[in-house]
This record gives C-alpha cells, sequence and structure tokens, in this order.
C-alpha cells in the first residue's frame, strides 16, 4: 500500500514551496557551519573543566581527633544537622570571592560529636594539600574575626558561625571549589566578607588541641 | 520572477547575515590568545600591572593574568597545588631553593633549578598626615614616637606575609642597635597576653608566636595582608605601620626610613639580620618549617620547569629584570 493513499500530500501555493526550500538550504548551511568550529570551541588555554574523577568522593573521609575518634564519610556528614548561611571570603591580596549560599555542618557540632572543645582549647583544620589553620575556642564560637563589607572597609563583626561547607550555592561542593568539604564562615547577614586564610580547603582532618 | 531566482535570493540573504554574525567569532577562534599565568608576592602587584600592560602591547597575542599570593603561598601554587604557572615571583629569594629545588614527583624533574634575583627592599615606618605626631617624627626618633600609649601601630599577619615576620624582626633589631630592651615589649611583645619577649640564645634573640595571632589591646593591629593595614592608615585606624618602602612610595603615603642595621635592606648587615628569629605559632604549609631567620630582602623570579609557555615565560621575566633596573613607583629598589 502507497503511504500516499492514506496521507495525501496537500496543495500548497508555489510561492510557500519556494520559500520552504529556500529556508531548508540556509538551515543546512548554517548547521555545516557550526560543525566546522565556527561557534564557540574553547581556547586552548582555558581552564581545565572540572573532571568527573576529581569530583569522585567515594575515598574520601574525615577525621575528629578528640577525646574520642570519628571517621565520617560524605554521606555520612550530610546526614548530620545541616546549617545554611552567607559566607564571602577576601585573599590577603584584596580578591573577593563570592558571595555564596554555603550549606553544610557546623564546626562546633562536629567537635561536640568527639568530645567538644573548652576555653582554651584548639581546633587544628588541616587538609591533604599541606595546609593548616587553627581556630581558637572564642572563634569556635564565631568570635574575633575580622570582617568587610562589599567594599573592603572595615564593620563591627555581626554573629559568625565556622561551617564545613559540603554545598555551594545549591550544587555539591566540587573539587576545584575545595570539595567535598571546606571551611567557610558565615553569616545570616549577606555581604560580610572575611579573612580567606580560614577558609581551609578539602579538608580531611581535625583534631582538638587540649589546652 | 522564477522560483529559482526567489531560491537564489534568500541563500544569498542568508550567507550575507551568516557571513556577518560569524566575523568576530571565526578570528577569535582561529587566533586565540595564549594566556601567560603570573604568580607574584602580593607588594609585586603595582610593578607587576606595568610590565603586564608593556608585556601585552608587545605581545598582542598574549593575555598575561597576573594572580597575587603571598611569597610562600605564590610557590606552592606549583609545588602543592600542582597549577601550570609560567613565572612566580616571590619577596624572599631563599625561598625558591628550599621549596623548588626538589623533585616534582609527577615530572621527575626538579620544580625548578634556577632563579634570577632582581630587586631589593627595605622595611620602613609608613604614616599619613592624619597619624599623631606625624610632623615630629624623623629617621632618628621613630621608635620613641611609635612607643607613645597613644599611637596605634599596624603590621600584617606573620603566619600569612613576609612583611609580617619582617617586622617583628625589625622591632627586635631596633632593640638591639638602639640598646633599649623595652623597645620590643612596648612596641610588640606586650600587647599579647601572655606577652610575647625575646629569648636570647648565643646572641640570637627569638620571638615564638602564639598559634592564633590576637592582640590583647588596641596598640597593635594585625591584619591578614599589607592592604587590609595600609586600608587602615588610610582611614585613620591606625597611625603608622611596618612595610616596604616600595609599597609605601606606591601608595603614596608618607614614610620614615631606618638605619640599615635594622631595616633588612642592606648585605652588609646580614650577619647582624642574622641574630634575630620568628618562629611562627604554627606549620601553616606542610612544605616548610615556622622557622624564620633575618636577612636581607631580596626579590626574585623564576620560571618552574613545567610552565606551559616557557619562552614567553623567559621573555617575561626578562622585562621585570629589565624594568626593575630602570625602576619607577612601585618598584622594590636595585639590586645591588
Amino acid at each position: 500500500m502507497h503511504r500516499g493513499d492514506h496521507y495525501p500530500r496537500p496543495a500548497y501555493p508555489e510561492a510557500f514551496v519556494v520559500i520552504r526550500t529556500a529556508t531548508g538550504i540556509c538551515i543546512l548551511l548554517i548547521l555545516l557551519c557550526c560543525c566546522a568550529g565556527c561557534t564557540g570551541t574553547a581556547p586552548a588555554s582555558s581552564p581545565q573543566p572540572v573532571t568527573s574523577s576529581a569530583d569522585d568522593f567515594s575515598t574520601w573521609n574525615l577525621t575528629v581527633n578528640g577525646t574520642t575518634q570519628s571517621v565520617y564519610t560524605l554521606d555520612k556528614i550530610r546526614k548530620l544537622p545541616a546549617t545554611t548561611g552567607n559566607g564571602f571570603a577576601v585573599s590577603t591580596v584584596g580578591i573577593k570571592y563570592g558571595p555564596y549560599t554555603c550549606k553544610g555542618v557546623l564546626l562546633s557540632d562536629l567537635l561536640t560529636l568527639s568530645g567538644g572543645i573548652s576555653p582554651g582549647d584548639q581546633a587544628w583544620i588541616s587538609a591533604p594539600d599541606g595546609y593548616l589553620w587553627v581556630f581558637d575556642y572564642e572563634q569556635v564560637q564565631g568570635k574575633g574575626f575580622i570582617t568587610f563589607n562589599e567594599d573592603l572597609k572595615e564593620i563591627p563583626s555581626p554573629p559568625l558561625e565556622i561551617l564545613l561547607m559540603y554545598e555551594q550555592d545549591g550544587k555539591p561542593l566540587s573539587y576545584n571549589d575545595g570539595g567535598p568539604l571546606r571551611v567557610a564562615i558565615i553569616s545570616d547577614e549577606k555581604g560580610v566578607v572575611t579573612e580567606g586564610s580560614a577558609w581551609v580547603k578539602w579538608v580531611d582532618k581535625i583534631e582538638i588541641k587540649k589546652k | 520572477m522564477s522560483a529559482t531566482r526567489i531560491i537564489w535570493m534568500f541563500v544569498s540573504f542568508f550567507l550575507i547575515v551568516l557571513l556577518c554574525s560569524t566575523a568576530g567569532c571565526s578570528s577569535g577562534v582561529q587566533q586565540p590568545k595564549t594566556v601567560l599565568k603570573v604568580v607574584p608576592a602580593g607588594s609585586l602587584l603595582q610593578p607587576f600591572d606595568e610590565v603586564e600592560k608593556a608585556f601585552e602591547a608587545q605581545h598582542p597575542g598574549v593575555d598575561v593574568q597576573i594572580e597575587g599570593h603571598g611569597s610562600i603561598q605564590a610557590i606552592r601554587q606549583v609545588t602543592d597545588l600542582h597549577r601550570p604557572i609560567d613565572v612566580v615571583a616571590v619577596a624572599d629569594a631563599s625561598l625558591i631553593p628550599d621549596l623548588m629545588f626538589r623533585t616534582d614527583p609527577t615530572t621527575g624533574a626538579n620544580f625548578t633549578d634556577t632563579y634570577t634575583p632582581f630587586a631589593r627592599n627595605a622595611m620602613v615606618i609608613a604614616f599619613t598626615n592624619k597619624s599623631k605626631y606625624a610632623d615630629e617624627i624623623t629617621p632618628e626618633n621613630w621608635y620613641q614616637v611609635l612607643s607613645r600609649p597613644d599611637v596605634r601601630v599596624g603590621i600584617s599577619n606573620p603566619m600569612l606575609d613576609a612583611a609580617g615576620y619582617r617586622s617583628i624582626m625589625v622591632a627586635l633589631l631596633a632593640d638591639r642597635y638602639y640598646q633599649n630592651a623595652t623597645l620590643f615589649p612596648v612596641l610588640i611583645g606586650s600587647h599579647f597576653t601572655p606577652p610575647l619577649g625575646p629569648q636570647v640564645t648565643a646572641g640570637v634573640a627569638t620571638v615564638t608566636l602564639p598559634e592564633v595571632l590576637r592582640p590583647s589591646d588596641e596598640k597593635l593591629v594585625i591584619r591578614d595582608g599589607s592592604i587590609f593595614v595600609l586600608s587602615n592608615l588610610e582611614a585613620g585606624g591606625i597611625d603608622y605601620a611596618f612595610e616596604y618602602q616600595s609599597v609605601a612610595e606606591g601608595h603614596d603615603l608618607r614614610w620614615v626610613s631606618l638605619p640599615p642595621e635594622v631595616d633588612l635592606s642592606s648585605p652588609d648587615y646580614a650577619g647582624e639580620y642574622g641574630k634575630v628569629r620568628v618562629i611562627l605559632g604554627f606549620q601553616r604549609f606542610s612544605a616548610i618549617g615556622q622557622d624564620r631567620t633575618g636577612q636581607p630582602i631580596v626579590y626574585a623570579v623564576t620560571i618552574p620547569n613545567n610552565a606551559p609557555n616557557r619562552e614567553l615565560a623567559q621573555e617575561f621575566a626578562d622585562v621585570v629584570v629589565q624594568k626593575a633596573k630602570i625602576g619607577g613607583k612601585g618598584w622594590p629598589a636595585l639590586l645591588n
């Protein structure tokens, strides 16, 4: 059976047929140009895209050493009570990073689960790239940080908290951004900038040093 | 008009539109700019901005991207973070052999094998017209002015900035030079709880810093980087800042020079500088220890062995060395 028997070709006007044919040829030409690489090949020197292997955190874990030792996988961290806040950092030479919406676990909560921190104690937070930063008891309580507004003018510090961030702006924290877990100093207020030296990337170890 | 003619008119029109819309695209894609990644110490940002403009003018196909860090952090971009960097320039030449003359496990070769010292600098006391006693301070009485109880002084964080631990060294050297053992405590040591006091062993004065550097009163202000110390100075939050001479000049600040026995500028006094030592509160980077001993301030530039654009990087480094010889606003001094 011929298909035309059931779906007869409509009788289009000649001008319509001509325009349709011309448009078809033009679309073909555009497609050919695109395939030739005319539209948007990234320069060779562009930053490397995030690779899937770098963001495979299945073998990663966090060790917290206090009076007890706790080891967390990323799934286990994500099952702890989460906090969300505004984070915004500045480097020692004045480069701003953020603002971000940061989600993660409070450092104080993690420390409590490993025996807690008392006045005079410190939390030593480190990463496999060899970076270490030390927070004292006051800082773990959110006090003693220098804060700036978005123009990097110093402002009185609003209430702050130290977060171990695993989600940034609603997305899992990528390796390039310090994932799976990065320190963030957060505030309920937007536009509060803190010194970036404390924002340790790729955190995998937290130690409570007793006084 | 025939159907064929109409078709060809349409095709011609679309081709013209297509050519116009892709004209910019073609030139951008076929000739992408080569990115030259340069990582200098923070105190070199102003002069390197000048080098960037000059270099890009000479090389229209090159995009120089400058990313400032503290000197150690600048080197770590190559050694610990394994980023493809073309040029590294630091405010402490000794860091390059210490941290980069070792094997890169990813290539089997050293991170670098050579470096070029290109400038020196001096520590000075920077201030503004708003600073208390701005009309009184001189190179002779600076330490007396800074010791006054109502004068506020700023330094950058020694954990993060070479200018920070060098500020502490200057106070220790001033202690010795002026034979006034109360100078270091009055300027720095007594503003912490417990106070920081130098321990003198075999003629070397050593200060050990606490893990968290938080002054106990408002006389001493510590900020992460020089730019925050200087913005505090310009806003009137502090009266005086320990700073590199080139940075003070670059920011159009007033400054007083210090005796060469104190200012860490002169190789002639290297032996004297070596008699002061700062031990940082913790080992921030596993690659380098906490111990910093006084020595003349020398800037150096190097090209990592895995630099993506070695020839261009060498050209850039050559321009840095040449411009350093000419000098200018914000440039550290000519290396003798």
